[in-house]
């Protein structure tokens, strides 16, 4: 009798914790859904060829050429630098300093730079580099795409550095027994065997990282400052999507807003579609190590 | 506890009684540390030359941490300290000063379980011969196959030798890294439990492998599996509670062992 009412008791405490944690991940979709809708009903006005060949100087006739491609040169700047940097310091973390006072602290300093407000790190890059070039080129190079990508580099290596870290840290270290007990030396065994086994998690961190620095706003205020017309040139001002969002979405054109609805929906897909490519990645090199 | 005195409590208290072959490693009051547990206590041991020796003994007596002192690969983790003497070929591979890339290349090692390098099955077995030697692709192809063919796995992967490593069965996996290990041309091939993680036909051909393997390597295998110590090793090792108990010729210790203690394990009384 006992143990049937304890079955049953046991059957409805699933069924409730079943139930909330369905609800619980329901509310996340919900709101990822309602943010693709609402972007897309917004902009839907503004999502068309115009949105894709003309720049911003032709104001509510244009599109956002010019912010497109600066974004494009200044998430592949800040990529580009924070990807070698990352990859290193991570494999360093995780092959040399791991379990090592030197190698917990400076994890400890990584995670504290992972949570760092995007702003100081922009205002941290307009002092030490558009302030020095303004003052060197008196005047002709201030803001720049190069910085704006220094400043998103900045935002992207704790990531690139913690998952590379992570995801090394989880080769199994029989691997690592296996590779020095044939006489395999240190370097050759991080960057040619633990680099190989954990690629996938290592490409993903940096898809992560391009995600997370293609919304980015506030760093690229201070630093790529924006620019109306098309340039290709990172030693020009620059604009981009994020930046172009905010400052259609102060201004009072109903028109404007539209494209900034249309740039929001064009971000939100190119980070959805990362996130989709870097599940892919981990999915389709899963080799199992066990 | 001084050197003196635990090798005073254990005064040769298990070295090899009538020599059967050539001493390849000969351990001498060996201790080792785990972080200040005491976990071998003055082990002596003279290895036969090309010949196999089983270490059996209950979980946690430290046979594999006396396996782990051979190669050093303990050394990879911090606060692990080995203290005594491991001759091989007159000079003590403890020495701060003996290279561990030269005692690499002498003394192979195969694990638990099958770790192949997420490569082709062809890189698997080049890859370390090429950080030792330099050979011409000719030579290489030679020597790849040579050591396939050692470890009893040329004729199943000979068509499929660009293929990733890891889609072998783990059978296929483990005889990969012993060929990995003796295509290096060691001197002596440990095997910590080689056989663990397979069914009985992969096991079967291991132990089968090991038999012939013997008469170029000395071979030091530690294993949980009572008949496979019997079945595959000249000598056996018992160990309990980081002590040598008892080490004899194989039939010896599985007929007529001397210590009580080894007989009660051998019985299945403990253990």
């Amino acid at each position: 009798m006992s143990s049937s009412f304890l079955y049953t008791r046991r059957r409805i405490t699933n069924a409730l914790a079943l139930t909330l944690s369905m609800f619980a991940t329901l509310i996340g979709l919900i709101f990822l859904a309602w943010i693709l809708w609402e972007t897309l009903r917004q902009g839907i006005g503004a999502l068309d060829v115009k949105l894709f060949t003309k720049i911003t100087a032709y104001g509510e006739d244009g599109g956002l050429l010019n912010a497109m491609v600066g974004s494009l040169i200044i998430n592949f700047i800040g990529i580009a630098l924070a990807t070698p940097i990352g990859v290193l310091a991570g494999a360093w973390l995780a092959e040399y300093a791991n379990r090592t006072r030197l190698g917990e602290s400076i994890r400890f300093l990584n995670d504290i730079l992972l949570s760092a407000p995007s702003i100081v790190l922009g205002l941290f890059v307009y002092t030490i580099i558009v302030l020095p070039t303004t003052a060197l080129t008196s005047g002709n190079t201030t803001f720049s795409g190069l910085a704006g990508g220094v400043a998103l580099a900045l935002i992207a290596l704790p990531v690139i550095v913690r998952t590379t870290d992570e995801m090394l840290r989880l080769v199994p270290s029989t691997l690592r027994e296996a590779s020095l007990s044939l006489g395999i030396p240190q370097w050759k065994l991080t960057t040619q065997i633990l680099m190989r086994s954990a690629r996938s998690g290592i490409i993903t961190g940096v898809l992560l990282a391009l995600a997370r620095i293609s919304g980015e706003t506030a760093p690229l205020l201070f630093t790529a400052f924006g620019n109306n017309y098309l340039t290709f040139n990172p030693m020009d001002k620059m604009s981009s999507l994020p930046q172009m969002i905010y400052q259609y979405a102060n201004d009072p054109g109903e028109g404007l807003h539209a494209i900034a609805w249309a740039g929001a929906f064009v971000i939100t897909m190119f980070v959805l579609l990362l996130s989709l490519a870097s599940r892919l990645v981990l999915s389709r090199n899963k080799v199992s190590h066990d | 506890m001084t050197e003196s005195a635990a090798a005073g409590i254990h005064p040769q208290s298990a070295a090899t009684p009538t020599p059967i072959a050539p001493t390849k490693l000969k351990v001498r009051d060996l201790h080792f540390y785990y972080n200040g547990f005491h976990a071998l206590k003055g082990i002596n041991m003279d290895i036969p030359e090309k010949k196999v020796t089983a270490i059996i003994g209950p979980s946690g007596c430290g046979k594999s941490t006396l396996l782990r002192i051979f190669n050093r690969i303990y050394a990879i983790y911090p606060k692990l300290e080995a203290k005594g003497e491991i001759v091989l070929d007159d000079e003590n591979i403890l020495d701060s000063g003996y290279s561990m890339n030269r005692l690499r290349s002498k003394v192979g090692m195969v694990f638990q379980k099958p770790v192949p390098f997420p490569m082709t099955i062809f890189e698997n077995v080049a890859y370390g011969i090429r950080h030792h030697e330099k050979l011409s692709r000719a030579d290489m192809d030679i020597r790849v196959e040579q050591a396939l063919r050692s470890a009893a796995l040329w004729d199943e992967v000979k068509d499929k030798l660009k293929q990733n490593a890891l889609g072998l069965s783990g059978g296929q996996q483990q005889r990969l890294c012993i060929a990995r290990g003796i295509a290096l041309k060691p001197e002596v091939l440990l095997l910590d439990e080689p056989t663990s993680a397979l069914d009985p036909i992969a096991t079967g051909r291991i132990e089968q492998l090991v038999e012939e393997l013997k008469s170029e390597y000395t071979i030091v295998i530690v294993t949980h599996n009572m008949q496979q110590a019997a079945r595959c090793s000249d000598l056996t090792a018992f160990m309990y509670l980081g002590e040598l108990i008892e080490f004899d010729r194989t039939e010896q210790i599985f007929t007529k062992p001397t210590k009580k203690q080894t007989e009660d394990y051998i019985t299945g009384r403990f253990g």
